[in-house]
């Protein structure tokens, strides 16, 4: 009997709930949404790491990635075929899976006009090989046009690499000219593994599009880069299992029986390999703190608004209790409404996660691309975002009962029980006069009868503010580094050209002449630049250091320097740091550091010296790597007089790209850079950051308004007999409106505070802690733009202001009779 | 109306041009309406003829549901007839607009409601002083602090809803309205959820209000009450079935008994 009873009841709950949900699913839908957007983000952005992970397996495997690589010494070369059969000789021989021998030469590649703009002109990188192997070892993926099809032509076509290509806007065909007058036309556009990632020259910046790579046919290569028959590089992948130490050990001794020179290096060498791999954990972890602040955020927002849509219900409870249904059927109704937005969240979840996934799938791809790209849904991630997304609301819901279930029965039935439990607070500050009338101060006191409620809709439209400032303020930080960094390198000239000379030549070389008086060159500032490391306790926190000598006194482009000390211990050389540099070798100005460095020594070689030097100032530059010293100083390295870079200014009537052309081929010379290049390529190491954070800053934004729409309709619901009360006293509804809108205005200021504050306290620790290890080179300070504080305003202030106006018609059309007869 | 409310350029202005000229005369000419439940059409007011002229104490009474509320909803413009005429201080109120109408009952017609409907973030003071500032009356603190005084809760004026008894809000309520200084004060059951004394209080206030020449609309379904009204008007099924002074005479408040 006892079970009929509570199954009918059980049924009837169920009706309710459903009824329930039929009369608030717009609400339901839009508080799922608010979950799902914090669940989709979560997974998505989550889910980077894995997939570059897979992504990065899957391309470095279908182009079969060498395990191991000889490259012979510079200039050493050797007969077609011998390498291979040394190969074959080996102990360990059938260890080795594939072997392909190659030339790679080092070349220049003129572009010729692209698209009716100036030609580009840069170092190149020729790559013999053999196209259509059965069993290939760093195979070319085309990702445009074709490959060349006869391997055996002399001067068939080419493939140029795809980023290159992209960064300087090539086509997918064409030609190009190469070192010596060769043309060499080039069928399509693609990568080989080890060049998934590759470097610039020496002395470019992160530029891949400072150096054109073209894949040849083995034979072309000889034939354009005048070594017949030739090769210097051989690659080839071991069987799995076997010991790739044992191979490679027994390649270096072949190596040196054959008399050549050379080195052999594994996979893990690679540059390509490194970066891929490594970089990854270093930005999952800022993407994962920002995807946690994202879902924090949805889930304090969903929590706020369910248990306000379920303390709505108390009063029911309360006759419930009155009745004596027991406690946990009394849950049922309250405890579905979480239930159905956990039901929909999740589903939703999916979508969004699937939606955003894909959306950080092409940003992968275009960022990097790399012939697979993976991006599996990943359920494990998105499983832990869904537990919450499942547990938030139905916790959400349970407070409110449990609230509910606290009071006796006879206050929770009593008409204005809900409006009877007030603060503390409420009592003390009807004690204070406001100036104005009461429908001016009904908005303050409004918030001030319910503190927590206003507090808890502020925290959580403030908790996606928070989300939006951290994520926007990222953006506004990189920009501002960058920027600085660009003002930096252009300030004065920035039509400057830096030129990268091979070796040391003395101030008044044929070298440096035939620069200066190159056509098209104004004039040059002579100076060294030279690698070094600064030693820090802990030799894990060595830093590179590119130091540059520039006459402080005399050049025409000379470091800003923002923080000087005098010296007084003059004989000791002085060294300029970026803030970042001085903040991670925990050195102020006027303290010293040690740097490794080359120091030339009486016979004209190089050995490695420790010297001490004064840090004489900071300079403005965020990039860690720079630093400056005067050229005077040159001497404590044994460099007096010496040049390995030039300043070239262009005249007048020339542009840098004239002076790049003037001073290409000149003997000595390895590279020529344009000093706005630089910044371009820095831009181009943000791209991947910026536009996920673009990405993250869309959903976020949404996130907010979502979270501000809904917590002013519940709003409007909450105080609708309020509202008809006004209307029954002959307030126009633009008036009711009114109130509602200054009370949006209150809970948004405090919103929109606490997004603010929140967001620069995330953002500081995030580029404090995990800045420093994803982007270590570069010294980012917490920057918040007033663009970002006017779109933080606009979300928080403006659009929970603007959203009772979408409530206009429902209040314009409220039966007023049935709501003045309603009791909470 | 008061000095105040004459000095008000506003309501003077509303009421001399739109309803002063009829003063707060209440007519309702074959007044019905009718909602539709679903498939099934429910008659709130069925022919409803009533003329009620300046400065009267009216009580409307009735089991519950004959349409007394909704009678007094379509007096106070909060409602609109299905069909037939309702004119309040002259004002068409099935004709008017949404606007004309919420001018009606901002400058013209008072409510107190059963259930209170204070606001509660406001202290009682700022309760009636909303009255107040709703018409547009000048000294609104002023004219609520007298209102609290009319009804007896000058030392509770700093106190929220939830601060006072049932009987307290009440008067709050009523002080609300009188602070408007409308000339009609429409109130269903503004008893209904108070003990005798309280409600005796009550009636005190509003008797008052009709002595000062309001006119004084009072819904109830305590037939004890209507006694001290100058008419009772009593409804059944959405029709008047009776209208004219109490049976057995107008009572004191004083013999009242429930």
């Amino acid at each position: 009997m006892v079970t009929a009873t509570r199954g009918r009841l059980g049924g009837l709950w169920l009706r309710w709930s459903w009824r329930d949900f039929r009369s608030r699913w717009v609400a339901v839908v839009a508080i799922a949404l608010v979950l799902a957007i914090g669940t989709g983000v979560y997974a998505g952005l989550s889910s980077t790491g894995e997939w570059r992970r897979q992504s990065n397996d899957a391309s470095f495997g279908a182009l079969s990635m060498h395990d191991l690589r000889v490259t012979l010494s510079p200039g050493t070369f050797t007969e077609q075929g011998g390498l291979v059969e040394a190969v074959r000789g080996l102990d360990a021989a059938s260890s080795v899976a594939a072997v392909v021998e190659r030339l790679v030469v080092d070349s220049q590649v003129d572009t010729g006009p692209i698209s009716g703009t100036e030609s580009v002109l840069v170092p190149a990188r020729l790559v013999g090989m053999t196209f259509g192997l059965a069993q290939p070892v760093d195979s070319v993926w085309v990702r445009d046009g074709t490959a060349p099809v006869d391997d055996q032509s002399e001067l068939g076509s080419a493939v140029m690499e795809a980023k290159f290509a992209d960064l300087r806007g090539l086509p997918t065909q064409g030609s190009v000219t190469v070192t010596g007058g060769h043309t060499v036309p080039y069928s399509g556009l693609g990568t080989a593994p080890e060049d998934f990632f590759y470097e610039g020259p020496e002395g470019t910046i992160a530029a891949e599009g400072e150096l054109a790579i073209l894949y040849l046919p083995l034979a072309a290569a000889q034939d354009v880069s005048g070594h017949p028959g030739m090769v210097n590089d051989i690659v080839l992948t071991i069987v799995d299992g076997t010991d790739r130490d044992v191979v490679e050990a027994e390649l270096a001794a072949v190596i040196s029986d054959l008399g050549l020179s050379g080195v052999v290096s594994t996979r893990d060498d690679a540059d390509a390999v490194r970066v891929l791999y490594e970089d990854i954990d270093n930005d999952q972890q800022f993407w994962n703190a920002l995807s946690a602040l994202v879902l924090a955020a949805a889930a304090l927002a969903a929590f706020n608004l369910i248990s306000r849509i379920v303390e709505a219900q108390r009063r029911e409870i309360g006759i419930g209790m009155a009745l004596g249904v027991p406690r946990r059927q009394l849950a049922i109704r309250p405890l579905m409404i979480g239930a159905q937005v956990a039901i929909l969240g999740t589903i939703a979840g999916l979508g969004v996660g699937l939606v955003v996934g894909n959306a950080f799938g092409a940003l992968l791809e275009s960022v990097r691309p790399l012939p697979e790209h993976r991006t599996p849904f990943q359920f494990g991630v998105y499983a832990q975002a869904a537990a919450l997304g499942v547990v938030i609301p139905l916790a959400a819901s349970a407070l409110p009962v449990w609230r509910a279930l606290q009071v006796e029965p006879i206050e929770a039935i009593r008409t204005g029980h809900l409006t009877a439990k007030t603060s503390r607070l409420t009592s003390w500050t009807g004690h204070i006069r406001l100036p104005g009338s009461t429908m001016t101060q009904m908005p303050i006191r409004n918030v001030m009868r319910t503190p927590r409620r206003a507090i808890l809709t502020a925290v959580g439209v403030g908790a996606a503010i928070t989300a939006l400032v951290a994520v926007l303020g990222m953006v506004d930080s990189f920009a501002r580094a960058n920027q600085q960094a660009n003002d930096e390198f252009t300030k004065g000239n920035p039509d400057r050209v830096v030129v990268q000379l091979d070796t040391f030549y003395p101030n008044e070389s044929a070298a440096v002449t035939a620069i200066r008086d190159a056509q098209s060159v104004d004039h040059i500032d002579a100076g060294l630049r030279l690698p070094t490391t600064a030693l820090a306790e802990d030799p894990d926190a060595n830093l590179d250091l590119l130091v540059e000598f520039v006459d402080l006194d005399q050049a025409v482009w000379t470091p800003t320097i923002e923080e000087v000390s005098t010296p007084t211990d003059t004989s000791r050389a002085g060294i300029l740091l970026a803030r970042k540099a001085a903040d991670d070798l925990a050195v102020d100005v006027g303290g010293t550091i040690t740097l490794r460095h080359p120091i030339r020594t009486d016979v004209g070689g190089f050995s490695l010296a420790e010297t001490e030097f004064v840090v004489r100032g900071i300079h403005a530059n965020p990039i860690r790597t720079f630093a400056f010293m005067d050229l005077d100083d040159a001497s404590q390295f044994g460099l007096e007089g010496a040049v390995n870079v030039v300043q070239a200014y262009p005249t007048e009537d020339a542009s840098k790209s004239d002076v790049q052309r003037a001073v290409f081929g000149l003997a000595g010379v390895t590279s020529s850079q344009p000093i706005a290049r630089i910044s371009e390529a820095i831009d181009e190491a943000l791209d991947q950051f910026l536009s996920f954070l673009f990405v993250t800053a869309a959903a976020v934004m949404t996130l907010a308004l979502l979270i501000a729409f809904n917590s002013t309709r519940i709003t409007v619901e909450e105080r609708q007999r309020e509202h008809a009360t006004m209307r029954a006293f002959g307030l126009p509804v633009r008036t009711v409106i009114g109130v509602v809108v200054k009370e949006s205005v209150i809970i948004g200021i405090v919103a929109t505070g606490i997004g603010i504050g929140g967001g620069l306290i995330f953002l500081r620790w995030m580029l404090a802690s995990l800045a420093r290890t994803t982007l270590p080179d570069v010294g980012i300070d917490t920057y918040v733009s007033p663009t970002t504080i006017g779109v933080a305003a606009i979300v928080g202030i403006i659009a929970v202001a603007a959203a009772p106006l979408f409530l206009a018609r429902r209040l314009q059309h409220m039966n007023l009779p049935d709501t003045l007869r309603v009791m909470e | 109306m008061s000095e105040d409310a004459a000095t008000s350029g506003v309501d003077t202005g509303f009421v001399d041009a739109r309803v002063g000229h009829e003063g707060t005369r209440i007519d309702l000419d074959d007044v019905s309406k009718r909602y539709r439940i679903g498939d099934v059409e429910v008659t709130a007011l069925d022919g409803i003829n009533l003329h009620v002229d300046e400065a009267a104490f009216v009580a409307i009474v009735g089991p519950s549901g004959c349409g007394k509320t909704t009678l007094l909803n379509m007096i106070g413009a909060l409602d609109t007839p299905t069909s037939g005429s309702i004119r309040v201080g002259g004002v068409d109120v099935g004709g008017a607009s949404l606007a004309d109408r919420a001018v009606l009952r901002r400058h013209t017609v008072s409510f107190i409601f059963q259930t209170f409907n204070l606001f509660p973030g406001l202290t009682a003071v700022e309760n009636v002083q909303f009255g107040a500032d709703v018409a547009q009356r000048s000294n609104p603190s002023g004219r609520a602090t007298r209102a609290l005084e009319q009804v007896g809760l000058a030392e509770r004026n700093r106190h929220f809803p939830h601060q006072l008894s049932g009987g307290e809000q009440q008067r709050v309520a009523i002080a609300r309205a009188l602070a408007t200084d409308n000339p009609i004060l429409l109130a269903d059951e503004p008893t209904g959820e108070l003990d005798f004394r309280t409600g005796v209080q009550i009636l005190q206030v509003l008797e008052a209000q009709a002595r000062a020449g309001m006119t004084v609309l009072v819904v109830t379904h305590n037939r004890e009450i209507a006694r001290v009204a100058d008419r009772v008007i009593e409804l059944s099924s959405g029709r008047i079935v009776s209208d004219g002074p109490p049976v057995g005479g107008k009572a004191d408040i004083g013999d009242l008994q429930w």
